[in-house]
C-alpha cells in the first residue's frame, strides 16, 4: 500500500459553538443555527460525501432535503415537522430507528431537536451555508448615544455590544495608544521622540497623523510581510531528510516591497500565484511566485518520484486554498469532503493546476532546484553592461592585432625541418581558479586565496595563492572538477611553485591529483599527510621540504603517481600539516615541446602538429591540417594562418598578452559578479501538460478518471474567457462577488489587530468552522474591501481609526462574566506580542537594530550545538555557523528558518515550524519563553546597549533615566511605586556589582556588540540590571 | 473577584506543567498557594493540565521511555531467526516472496536481489526459548520481561516519511508527535518539568547518520507548550538555563522578586490574568534552575548502579548516559522520555556496524529494564524500543559470506515493548522465512501506537484534537489493541 495522504476525521460528541449568539424564539436562522448541527451530527452519512451517503439522504442540498427518498418518505416537509422522516427520527424512541444511531457517537440534545423542529414548523427556509454566499454591505444600525463612534465597524460593534448589555471603554491612553498602533502597523515600539510629538499634538487628527506616518513607514512593510510569510510557509531550507539551503529570499524581498508599495490584494494574488503566465511577466512577477515554491521538497535517496509529484501539488492546493478561500481542501484528497460540497473530483481538478511544474521531484538537495531565475540588483545591472563592454573592447583589441600580424607575416624559415623535440611548460591557471573549478577545502567555499604583492610573495603573474593551516592536522585546498579537463603527454611532469612561510613553516606539504580519483598524491617533509606510511602512486614520498622563505619549484613525474600520458586531470589539490604556505602558476612540463624559434615558421610548426596531437586542436583546424598543403584553398590558407597567429606565433603572443590577460581578468569579474547575483525559486509550467487524476484514498499509485484544471463552480462560475491555468485561477480568486476570498482575507487582518478573528477559525470558513461573531461586519469590510480596489492599507488604516481598536484594554470583572474571551470588543483587545516582534523590540531600545530592508538571510545567535545532533552528516546546514557584525542585530524575520531544527528563541514563542500554512498562531505562556528572556544572549546583550542608552540618553538623574528606561519599552511613565523600585534596583545592583570585583566586566561581556568603555563599569552593569528588568516585565511583551 | 480568582487558576492551571500553582515561589501570588504543594518538589505528583476525562480507564502505565533506533535496526540480524536462510545464500528472492512490493530508488536497479543470510548466531532465551542474535547478549537476559513483536508494519519506505508516520501518525509533516499527544491528554505528573523530554545520543563520540526532525517531538497542530523539551549533554542542558556570567543566584532572585512585584502591581493596575500566569511561570523558570542541574547530576547514583549500564555511563551524551538520564526523570514524573540514538541504517558493511550498534545499545537496554525493575517502576514505566522500519533480506550491494548490507523493508520489522501494561516473555507474530511478509498477526505502526495509549489509560478513539474542522487523532482512523502482548 502507497499511502500518500491520510487524512481522515474522527467522531467524538462535539462540544457547542461558542459564537453563536441568540436564536430567534420562534425562527431559526438555517445558516447559523441549523446547519452546524446537521454538519456535525449528521453529514458523516447524509452529507456530501457520496461514497458514505446512507438511505439516499442528502442533508446538505435542498432538492434532496425536501424531496421523496429511496423509503417513500420526506425527509423535510415545510411547516410541518409532524410529516417529517426527519423529525420522526430524531425524536424517536426506538433505538434502531433513532438517529443519529447510537454507534455514531453522536447525539442531540433536547435544544437542538428543539431548534431543528422549529425550523421546520417555520416554514424550513433554507440557506446556503452563509461563507458560500457573496457578501452584501448590510444596512448599519443607528449610533448608540454617548458612545464614541469613528467609523461603521463601532456602528456594527456597538450593535451586539448592546444586545449583549455591555457598554465599550472609553478610548484608552496616549501612550498605550501609540505603543498599540506603533506595534501593530511596524512591528517595533514607539521611540520617545514619536510618543513626546504625539502627546504634543493636540490639534484634531493626532493619531490620523501617527497612523498615516507608520504606514509609510518601510517596516510596515516587513512587519506585515512577516505575518505573510507564515501562510506561505517560507523557509531557507527544503524541509525534508537533509533539510539543505535553499534560497528564495528574494520572494521576501518581493513581500515586504509589495506591502510597502500598497499593492492591491487582487493584484497581490495574481502575481504569486500566477504572475509567470502573466502577458510579459516581469522579473518581480516571476519572483512573485515563490509563494508556491516554499513547500518542503526531498531529494532522500530511495524516494519515487511520482509520490512527491503528487505530495507537491496537494500541498499547494491546501496551502492556496487555507489562505484564499478558508476552506480545508486537503480533506478531499481522499475522499469527498465529508461537511463541505467540495468533491473529490474537484479537489483534483484545483490539484492540476499544480501539477504541471517544470520543477523535478528530487530537489537533488540544491540550493536552487530548477526553475529558478536570477534576480539582479539595478547595480548589480549595470556593472554586468559595463565589464560586458570592457570584455568586448579587450576582444576586439586582440582581434585587432592578430589581423594585423597576419596581414604583415612572412615565415622566416619556410623551408626549415623540426629535428628533435623541446621541453616545455604548460601552466593549467596562474592568478585565479580554472574555469568551473568550485572553490573547496577546510573552509568550505572561502579555502582559495589567492593574494598579491608587495603584501605576499607571488612568483608569476599577479597573484599567489595563501594557505594557513587551520588546526593541527591536515589542511587543503583543492577543486575536484573543471569545465575543460588538463590533458597529460607522454613523459609529463607535473609542477607548482612553492614558499614556505619562514616565521612559520608547514611540517608536510602534498600535492594530489584527480582524474577521476584522487589516489595520486606526492609528499614532501614529515609523511604526515594522506596516506602516510606508503610509498606508491597514492603517495609518492619525494624528499624533504624545500628551504623555506624562496620560491621553488616541485616536481613530479606524472607515471609514478598513477597518471599516464592521456589522463585527464580535472582536480588538483594543495594540502600541508601546519605552516603558511604559498603556491604559484601549477603545470605541467611537457616533453613535446617546440622551441621559440621554431615556433615563429607556420612551416615548423605544421610539422610539429603532424607530430604532437596533443591537446587537440580546434576540429576545423585540423581538418585543415589533414589536407595537402598544395590542396588548401584560400580560405582554409587563411584560417589556419589565423589560428598559427592568434596561438603559436610568439611575436603575436606576446603582444596580445596585454588584452588576453585583460579578458581573462575580467571574465573572472564576470564569474564572480554572476555568481553574486542571486537567484530565487519561481513556478513554471511545463509545455506538455501532466494528466492528473482522481487518486483513491489519495495514494498516487490509485490513478481513477482523469481529470483537467477547473475551479469548483459551485462557489463561484469561473471567470468568463479566462485560461485554464493558474493564472485563469487566480483571477477567480479575487472575483469582485467571490463569496470567500475578500472575508477571509479581511478576517486575518482583523485577527492582526484584535488578536482573533471575527471568524476565529480563519483558517476554516467552511461548515465545521466558527461562525461569525459578527456576520454584517464581516460582510460590511469584505464588500468595502474590494470596493475600495482591494486597498489594504485604507482596509488597516479603517481598522485602526474604529473606536473599538482604540478602546482601553481593562478587564473587568463584569465584562469578564458576560464575555470571557472578548469576543463581543467590549473593551481594547490585549494579547501577548509575537516572537518576532519580542526580540526586534529588544533590539530597538537597545539601538542595536539594523534598517537595513530585505537581503539574505542571517544567522544571529543561537545555543551551541543544535544542529549537529539531530543533522544529516551530508547536510549542508548540520553545522550552524553564527554570523557576526550587523547580521546579529537584523530583523527577526531576516533570521534563517531551518525547518527541521528551527531558531529556538522564536519557537518558544509560538513561531509556527513554517513546514505547512499556518494562518493563525497559538500564544503560550512558559517557564521556557522566561528563560529566553533571561538568559539568552541576544537580550541580555540588547539590555547592555539599552544601559547605555539610559546612561547617555536618559537625562543626568538617576529618577531621569530610570523614567527613560522604562518609557522606551512599554511607552507609559512610571508610576510612582515603579519608579521607586526601579531605582532600588539600581541602587541595590551597583552596590552589588561593586562589592563583587569583576563580576560587572564579566557581565558586561556578554554578547559581540562593543562596550562603550568610556562608561563606569559598574553602574553600566546596574542599568543593564534595570533595562534587564525592563525587557521582562510582562506589559512589555503584551500589547495592550 | 471570585470569578477573577478561578480565571486566573483556570489559565495556570493548563499551562505546561501542570497546576502552576504547585511552582509559585513565596515571593509570587501568596494568596493563591496551597502550601501542600511545596510538600516534595523532587517528587511525582498527581497528574494536572490533562484533558477532562482522562485517562479513560485505569491506566498501567503512567510514563513512557521510548528507546528510538533511527535509521531502521535489521530485524534479521537481531531478531528475527531464519536459519533456513543459510541454504538460500546468493540465491534470488522468489517473486512470489516480493509479490509486487515497491523497491526503493537505491536497489530498484539492482539486477539481483540475492538473499543474504545473517552472519550472526541465534540463541533461545528466556524461559520461552526467544530467539535472540548473539549481538545482543544483554537482552537475552530481559527476554522474559519483554514483548517482542516480530510483524510491525508500515507503508512508508525512506526514513523521513517513515520516520515521521511512526511519532505523529502521518508521512507528511503538520502533525503533533506521540510525546505531545500525551501531554494535551494526560497532562503532567510534576511540577519542575517539562511533561515531555527528548534525548539525542552520540555513537562512538560524535553525531551522524539520518536526520532527525524537530517535527519528530514537535506539537503539530496542538499547542506550542506540547512540544517535546530537549535535554542536552553539553551547554545548558535545557536551553537558556544558565544565568549569564556575572549575574550570580542571588541577584537573579532579586530581579524575578521586583519583576513580580511590578507585574503585580500592573495586574492590580489592568487585570488580565495573563500577567499572574507569567509570574508563575519567572518562578517555574527560576525553579527549573536549580531542578534541571540536580537531575543531570548522577553523583547520587550508586556504583553498582553505574556499572549495570556500562563504562559508557559516564559519559554525557552518550546512549547509556541517557537511559540514566530516562530513569531520573520517569522518578520525577517526566511523563514522555524519547531517547534517540541514530546510525542504524546498514546500507552495507552491515555485520560489522550492526556489532557496533548493539555494543552501543544491548547493555544499557537491559539495564534499563532491571534498573526500573528494581525501583518498583517498571510497572508502571511503559519502555519501547525500536525503529522506523526493517530491513531487507536481500542483499544491497556486494554479497560475500561475511559481508552485506539491506535496503529498507516496510512490510516487516520487529520493535519490543515491556514493563507497564505489556505482559514479559511474549514473542508475538510471524513473518515468512525471509521475513518479507508477515504470515500471522500483523501489527501495523497505528496499532502500535494504539497499543501505547492503551496502557496509559486512554482509548486511542477519544483522544481527538479539533483542528480545520475535523477530528484528528495521533491513529488517524485505524489501529487496533495488540490484547495478546497486554498484562
Amino acid at each position: 500500500m502507497t499511502r500518500v495522504i491520510r487524512c481522515c476525521f474522527v467522531v467524538t460528541v462535539f462540544v457547542g459553538l461558542t459564537s453563536s449568539s441568540s436564536i430567534a424564539a420562534d425562527k431559526p436562522d438555517f445558516s447559523r443555527d441549523v446547519l452546524p448541527i446537521l454538519s456535525e451530527n449528521c453529514f458523516k452519512c447524509h452529507g456530501p460525501d457520496g461514497n458514505e451517503r446512507k438511505a439516499g439522504l442528502r442533508l446538505d442540498q435542498e432538492d434532496a432535503v425536501f424531496a421523496e427518498l429511496d423509503s417513500g418518505a420526506t425527509a423535510v416537509v415545510r411547516g410541518k415537522s409532524g410529516e417529517s422522516e426527519l423529525i420522526a427520527r430524531i425524536t424517536s424512541g426506538d433505538a434502531d430507528l433513532k438517529m443519529p444511531p447510537v454507534d455514531s457517537g453522536k447525539k442531540l440534545n433536547k435544544r437542538e431537536i428543539q431548534i431543528i423542529k422549529q425550523w421546520v414548523d417555520s416554514g424550513a427556509e433554507w440557506a446556503k451555508h452563509w461563507s458560500f454566499v457573496p457578501p452584501k454591505k448590510p444596512a448599519l444600525p443607528k449610533a448608540i448615544d454617548g458612545w464614541r463612534v469613528s467609523n461603521p465597524i463601532d456602528l456594527l460593534i456597538h450593535d451586539k455590544l448592546k444586545a449583549a448589555k455591555l457598554a465599550p471603554e472609553g478610548r484608552t491612553d496616549k501612550e498605550t495608544l501609540i505603543r498599540r498602533v506603533t506595534l501593530d502597523l511596524i512591528g517595533v515600539p514607539p521611540t520617545i521622540k514619536e510618543i513626546d510629538d504625539y502627546l504634543a499634538d493636540n490639534k484634531p487628527g493626532a493619531f490620523e497623523r501617527v497612523v498615516d506616518r507608520l504606514l509609510q513607514s518601510k517596516k510596515y512593510g516587513e512587519h506585515m510581510g512577516r505575518v505573510w510569510l507564515d501562510a506561505a510557509r517560507y523557509a531557507d531550507t527544503h524541509g525534508l531528510h537533509l533539510d539543505n539551503e535553499r534560497q528564495i529570499w528574494p520572494y521576501r524581498n518581493w513581500v515586504i516591497d509589495a506591502f510597502n508599495k500598497n499593492q492591491p490584494f487582487d493584484q497581490f494574488t495574481i502575481e504569486q500565484l500566477a504572475g509567470d503566465l502573466l502577458p510579459k511577466a516581469r522579473l518581480d512577477q516571476r519572483v512573485a511566485t515563490g509563494f508556491n515554491r516554499c513547500n518542503v521538497t526531498t531529494s532522500e535517496g530511495g524516494s519515487i518520484d511520482e509520490e512527491y509529484y503528487v505530495r507537491y501539488a496537494v500541498d499547494r492546493v491546501e496551502t492556496t486554498s487555507t489562505v484564499w478561500l478558508g476552506l480545508t481542501a486537503g480533506c478531499a484528497a481522499c475522499h469527498d469532503h465529508k461537511f463541505d460540497p467540495l468533491t473529490q473530483k474537484e479537489f483534483y481538478q484545483l490539484f492540476s493546476y499544480f501539477f504541471s511544474l517544470t520543477e523535478r521531484a528530487m530537489d537533488g538537495n540544491a540550493l536552487l532546484p530548477p526553475p529558478a531565475v536570477k534576480v539582479p540588483t539595478p547595480d548589480q545591472t549595470a556593472e554586468l553592461a559595463d565589464l560586458n563592454k570592457q570584455i568586448a573592447a579587450a576582444r576586439a583589441e586582440v582581434v585587432k592585432i592578430v589581423k594585423a600580424s597576419v596581414d604583415g607575416y612572412k615565415d622566416p624559415t619556410p623551408d626549415a625541418v623540426l629535428g628533435e623535440l623541446q621541453e616545455e611548460e604548460v601552466t593549467w591557471f596562474d592568478d585565479a581558479l580554472p574555469e568551473g573549478a568550485p572553490n573547496e577545502g577546510n573552509e568550505g567555499a572561502n579555502s582559495w586565496k589567492f593574494v598579491s604583492a608587495p603584501d605576499h610573495p607571488v612568483y608569476s603573474g599577479k597573484k599567489s595563492f595563501l594557505r594557513k593551516a587551520t588546526g593541527a592536522g591536515i589542511t587543503q585546498h583543492f577543486f575536484s572538477r573543471v569545465k575543460k579537463k588538463f590533458k597529460l603527454g607522454a613523459n609529463d611532469r607535473l609542477y607548482a611553485y612553492v614558499y614556505l612561510d619562514p616565521k612559520n613553516p608547514p611540517e608536510t606539504i602534498q600535492l594530489q591529483f584527480n582524474n577521476g580519483t584522487w589516489e595520486h598524491r606526492a609528499s614532501w617533509g614529515a609523511d604526515k599527510a594522506f596516506r602516510a606510511g606508503a610509498n606508491n602512486a597514492s603517495n609518492r614520498v619525494i624528499g624533504k621540504l624545500p628551504e623555506p622563505g624562496k620560491w621553488t619549484r616541485l616536481e613530479v613525474t606524472a607515471a609514478s603517481v598513477g597518471l599516464p600520458a592521456g589522463s585527464e586531470l580535472q582536480g588538483w589539490a594543495f594540502t600541508q600539516v601546519g605552516g603558511t604556505v604559498y603556491w604559484d602558476k601549477p603545470g605541467r612540463l611537457s616533453r613535446e615541446g617546440l622551441a621559440e624559434d621554431q615556433a615563429k615558421s607556420i612551416a615548423v610548426w605544421e610539422q610539429y602538429r603532424k607530430k604532437v596531437k596533443t591537446p587537440a586542436l580546434p576540429k576545423p583546424i585540423q581538418a585543415i591540417l589533414d589536407v595537402e598543403a598544395a590542396k588548401r584553398n584560400d580560405a582554409q590558407k587563411k584560417q589556419l594562418l589565423e589560428h598559427y597567429i592568434r596561438n603559436v606565433n610568439p611575436a603575436t603572443k606576446k603582444s596580445i598578452a596585454g588584452p588576453v590577460q585583460d579578458e581573462a581578468g575580467l571574465k573572472g569579474k564576470i564569474d564572480a559578479l554572476n555568481k553574486a547575483i542571486p537567484s530565487t525559486l519561481v513556478m513554471e509550467d511545463r509545455k506538455d501538460k501532466r494528466q492528473a487524476h482522481i487518486l483513491e484514498r489519495g495514494e498516487y499509485t490509485k490513478k481513477r478518471d482523469k481529470v483537467s484544471s477547473a475551479v469548483p463552480a459551485w462557489i463561484s462560475p469561473q471567470v468568463e474567457g479566462s485560461p485554464e491555468n493558474r493564472l485563469g485561477l487566480a483571477k477567480w480568486l479575487v472575483k469582485s462577488d467571490h463569496p470567500l476570498t475578500s472575508r477571509v482575507t479581511v478576517n486575518r487582518y482583523w485577527q492582526h489587530f484584535f488578536g482573533t478573528g471575527i471568524v476565529k477559525t480563519s483558517e476554516d470558513f467552511g461548515v465545521q468552522g466558527e461562525r461569525p461573531t459578527h456576520p454584517e461586519l464581516l460582510d460590511w469590510l469584505a464588500v468595502d474591501f474590494v470596493e475600495n480596489g482591494w486597498d489594504i492599507k485604507r482596509m488597516h488604516k479603517q481598522l485602526v481609526m474604529s473606536a473599538t481598536y482604540q478602546q482601553s484594554s481593562r478587564v473587568t470583572p463584569e465584562k469578564v462574566a458576560v464575555d470571557p474571551n472578548n469576543r463581543l470588543l467590549a473593551r481594547g483587545p490585549r494579547f501577548r506580542l509575537d516572537a518576532e516582534v519580542i526580540r526586534d523590540q529588544a533590539l530597538a531600545v537597545s539601538g542595536l537594530l539594523v534598517e537595513t530592508i530585505g537581503g539574505p538571510s542571517v544567522k544571529p545567535y543561537q545555543p551551541a550545538g543544535l544542529w549537529k545532533p539531530v543533522g544529516f552528516g551530508g547536510s549542508n546546514t548540520s553545522v550552524f555557523r553564527q554570523d557576526k557584525g550587523e547580521k546579529l542585530f537584523r530583523r527577526s524575520m531576516y533570521t534563517f528558518w531551518k525547518r527541521t531544527v528551527p531558531p529556538p528563541s522564536m519557537s518558544t514563542f509560538d513561531a509556527p515550524d513554517r513546514e505547512t500554512c499556518k494562518v493563525r498562531r497559538a500564544r503560550t505562556n512558559t517557564p521556557l519563553q522566561a528563560l529566553v528572556l533571561m538568559n539568552d544572549v541576544q537580550f541580555v546583550e540588547a539590555a547592555r546597549k539599552f544601559a547605555e542608552r539610559i546612561i547617555q540618553e536618559g537625562g543626568n538623574s538617576e529618577k531621569d533615566r530610570a523614567t527613560f528606561a522604562f518609557r522606551s519599552v512599554v511607552s507609559r511613565y512610571p508610576s510612582k511605586s515603579e519608579l521607586s523600585a526601579l531605582l532600588s534596583l539600581y541602587k541595590e545592583y551597583s552596590t552589588e556589582f561593586k562589592a563583587t570585583a569583576g563580576s560587572a566586566d564579566q557581565f558586561l561581556k556578554i554578547g559581540e556588540s562593543a562596550r562603550n568603555e568610556k562608561l563606569d563599569a559598574n553602574e553600566l552593569a546596574a542599568w543593564t540590571m534595570v533595562a534587564h528588568v525592563v525587557l521582562n516585565l510582562s506589559e512589555s511583551v503584551t500589547r495592550g | 473577584m471570585n470569578l477573577f480568582r478561578e480565571s486566573e487558576l483556570i489559565e495556570t492551571r493548563r499551562h505546561f506543567f501542570g497546576r502552576a500553582a504547585g511552582g509559585i515561589g513565596t515571593a509570587a501570588l501568596a494568596s493563591l498557594v496551597n502550601p501542600n504543594l511545596f510538600a516534595d518538589s523532587s517528587a511525582e505528583s498527581p497528574a494536572t493540565g490533562g484533558l477532562p476525562g482522562l485517562p479513560h480507564f485505569a491506566p498501567k502505565a503512567k510514563r513512557v521511555i521510548y528507546l528510538f533506533m533511527s535509521g531502521a535496526p535489521s530485524q534479521l540480524d537481531m531478531w528475527d531467526y531464519k536459519p533456513q536462510l543459510m541454504e538460500w545464500f546468493d540465491k534470488d528472492l522468489p517473486d512470489s516472496v516480493r509479490n509486487g512490493q515497491r523497491f526503493t530508488t537505491m536497489t530498484s536497479g539492482q539486477k539481483r536481489f540475492p538473499i543474504a543470510p545473517s552472519i550472526f548466531k541465534f540463541h533461545p532465551a528466556g524461559s520461552n526459548g526467544t530467539y535472540v542474535s548473539e549481538a545482543l547478549p544483554h537482552t537475552a537476559g530481559i527476554v522474559d520481561d519483554i514483548a517482542v513483536i516480530k510483524t510491525i508494519n508500515t507503508e512508508a519506505i525512506n526514513h523521513d516519511p517513515a520516520i515521521t508516520y511512526i511519532q505523529t501518525g502521518s508521512q507528511i509533516p503538520g502533525r503533533p508527535s506521540t510525546g505531545a499527544w500525551m501531554s494535551y491528554g494526560l497532562g503532567s505528573l510534576n511540577h519542575n518539568w517539562p511533561t515531555f523530554m527528548v534525548l539525542h545520543s552520540t555513537v562512538n563520540g560524535g553525531f551522524g547518520g539520518q536526520a532527525l526532525y524537530a517535527r519528530l517531538w514537535g506539537s503539530g497542530f496542538l499547542s506550542t507548550r506540547h512540544q517535546g523539551v530537549s535535554l542536552r549533554s553539553t551547554g545548558d542542558p535545557v536551553l537558556y538555563l544558565s544565568n549569564p556570567n556575572g549575574m550570580t543566584a542571588k541577584m537573579r532572585r532579586r530581579m524575578l522578586d521586583e519583576l513580580a512585584k511590578l507585574n503585580r502591581e500592573r495586574y492590580a493596575e489592568v487585570g488580565d490574568p495573563e500577567i499572574q500566569s507569567r509570574i508563575a511561570q519567572y518562578e517555574m523558570a527560576y525553579r527549573m534552575q536549580t531542578s534541571v542541574p540536580e537531575l543531570t547530576d548522577i553523583s547520587d547514583e550508586s556504583e553498582s548502579t553505574l556499572k549495570m549500564y556500562g563504562d559508557e555511563v559516564k559519559k554525557p551524551g552518550t546512549f547509556a548516559a541517557n537511559c540514566l538520564l530516562a530513569r531520573r526523570m520517569a522518578e520525577r514524573g517526566v511523563r514522555f522520555t524519547h531517547v534517540f540514538i541514530r546510525q542504524w541504517d546498514q546500507h552495507g558493511n552491515l555485520p560489522r556496524d550492526i556489532r557496533r550498534q548493539c555494543g552501543i545499545i544491548d547493555q544499557p537496554c537491559a539495564a534499563l529494564i532491571n534498573d526500573l525493575k528494581q525501583r518498583g517502576m517498571l510497572d508502571d514505566t511503559l519502555v519501547i524500543w525500536g525503529g522506523e522500519f526493517g530491513r531487507t533480506v536481500y542483499c544491497q550491494g556486494g554479497l560475500t559470506k561475511n559481508n552485506y548490507g539491506r535496503d529498507h523493508h516496510p512490510r516487516c520489522y520487529t520493535k519490543w515493548m515491556a514493563g507497564g501494561g505489556i505482559k514479559g516473555g511474549v514473542d508475538y507474530g510471524k513473518t515468512d522465512d525471509f521475513s518479507y511478509n508477515v504470515v500471522e498477526n500483523p501489527v501495523h505502526i497505528h496499532d502500535l501506537n494504539a497499543t501505547i495509549l492503551h496502557c496509559l489509560g486512554v482509548d486511542h478513539e477519544r483522544l481527538t484534537y479539533k483542528h480545520q474542522g475535523r477530528d484528528f487523532r495521533l491513529t488517524d482512523v485505524h489501529g487496533k489493541i495488540v490484547q495478546e502482548v497486554l498484562a
